[in-house]
């Protein structure tokens, strides 16, 4: 069998606009934007509840959209629109959703060795729709194909569906939660929709011992000035959970 | 500073941000792997993190304390519990929902 050198699929078109048609076109993209619906209609609960958020931070449409279209992150819209609310300090904020943000190195560090033969513009076009949803769906096909151009185009697919469809669930959120009464108590579903993200973690210890320490600990520090008390609860729970898992490590090597 | 000012802030600010780490190890930092301590730690970061942001919003602290006495607090393990069992988040929703709605209506 020849070796030949890794090539690099997808170098910059001569013409953009042209290969952007292309990629939409394609058999690949098409592929992965049907297999995203179901995954985007699971989602659509929780885009309408950050919606309901960002109505109740006071955004307007256009507020509301560029949260949802740039940010592109459920929880981080969240926090970024209860802290407003809250009149935090926007160095709490950032500070805030960058930890929170911490995940998503863990995405780029997995997928890091799948984009490396493609071209630059691929690689960025890829990072920007990097999510929890993506990224599972993404690494069945990479993993699967040796056609990493294919398999890009396929992520695209993923990508816009997702994409597309966060926008609408969020925009509709925005329009309702401007018309529903407050008796409804439609706050609540924003921490219901984190409870679905988190409770299917409690099947790992570690995970409970850090959920449980950054919980008590949120209750604890509740009177710490300008919000800071998630940053700190948050950073709790974390090294509570690593020394957990390292103390795993070593009892189950003994 | 002025609310949509500071709304425009944070938009830019967390897209940013967020895109800067969704590119870190794909462009950044292509060349090294992670280290294993911090891949340890970034593991934990939704549960802790997404729990810092719940128990607030279910739990209400007062000067006095915290109030578990809500029904907010019933309503949420019945959601979690249900969130545990089916990772459906219209499940969990509507039982959350559901439980709320039910006991306040019990109450009043």
């Amino acid at each position: 069998m020849p070796v030949t050198e890794a090539p690099t699929f997808g170098a910059a078109p001569a013409r953009p606009a042209h290969a952007m048609r292309h990629i939409v076109a394609s058999r690949d993209f098409r592929e992965g934007f049907v297999e995203m619906l179901p995954v985007a209609i699971s989602l659509l609960p929780f885009g309408v509840v950050c919606g309901v958020g960002a109505a109740a931070a006071g955004a307007g449409w256009l507020g509301s959209l560029g949260l949802s279209a740039l940010v592109f992150s459920g929880s981080a819209q969240i926090v970024a629109t209860q802290l407003l609310v809250a009149n935090a300090p926007l160095a709490v904020i950032v500070l805030t959703a960058a930890i929170l943000g911490l995940r998503l190195l863990m995405y780029s560090a997995a997928m890091a060795p799948l984009v490396r033969p493609l071209s630059r513009r691929w690689q960025r076009a890829i990072a920007f729709a990097l999510s929890d949803q993506l990224f599972a769906a993404a690494v069945t096909r990479f993993a699967r194909d040796d056609d990493r151009l294919g398999a890009a185009r396929h992520f695209a697919g993923c990508g816009a569906c997702l994409w597309i469809t966060w926008q609408a669930a969020c925009m509709a959120g925005f329009l309702a939660g401007n018309v529903i009464p407050a008796a409804w108590s439609l706050d609540f579903a924003v921490p219901l929709c984190f409870l679905a993200l988190v409770a299917p973690l409690f099947r790992d210890a570690p995970a409970v011992l850090a959920a449980v320490a950054a919980g008590i600990a949120v209750l604890a520090l509740a009177h710490l000035p300008m919000k800071l008390d998630l940053i700190a609860a948050g950073l709790i729970g974390i090294a509570m959970g690593t020394a957990a898992d390292l103390a795993r490590d070593r009892w189950m090597r003994r | 500073m002025d609310a949509t000012l500071k709304l425009a802030a944070v938009i830019v600010a967390l897209g940013a941000l967020n895109y800067l780490s969704r590119l870190s190890f794909i462009a950044f930092f292509a060349q090294r792997s992670m280290p294993p301590l911090l891949a340890r730690a970034l593991k934990y970061v939704p549960a802790a993190m997404l729990t810092a942001l719940i128990v607030p919003m279910i739990v209400d602290v007062n000067p006095d304390g915290a109030d578990f006495a809500s029904p907010k607090v019933p309503a949420a393990a019945l959601a979690g519990i249900v969130a545990f069992g089916t990772r459906s988040v219209l499940a969990t929703l509507g039982a959350g929902m559901g439980a709320l709605w039910l006991l306040q209506w019990a109450r009043a």
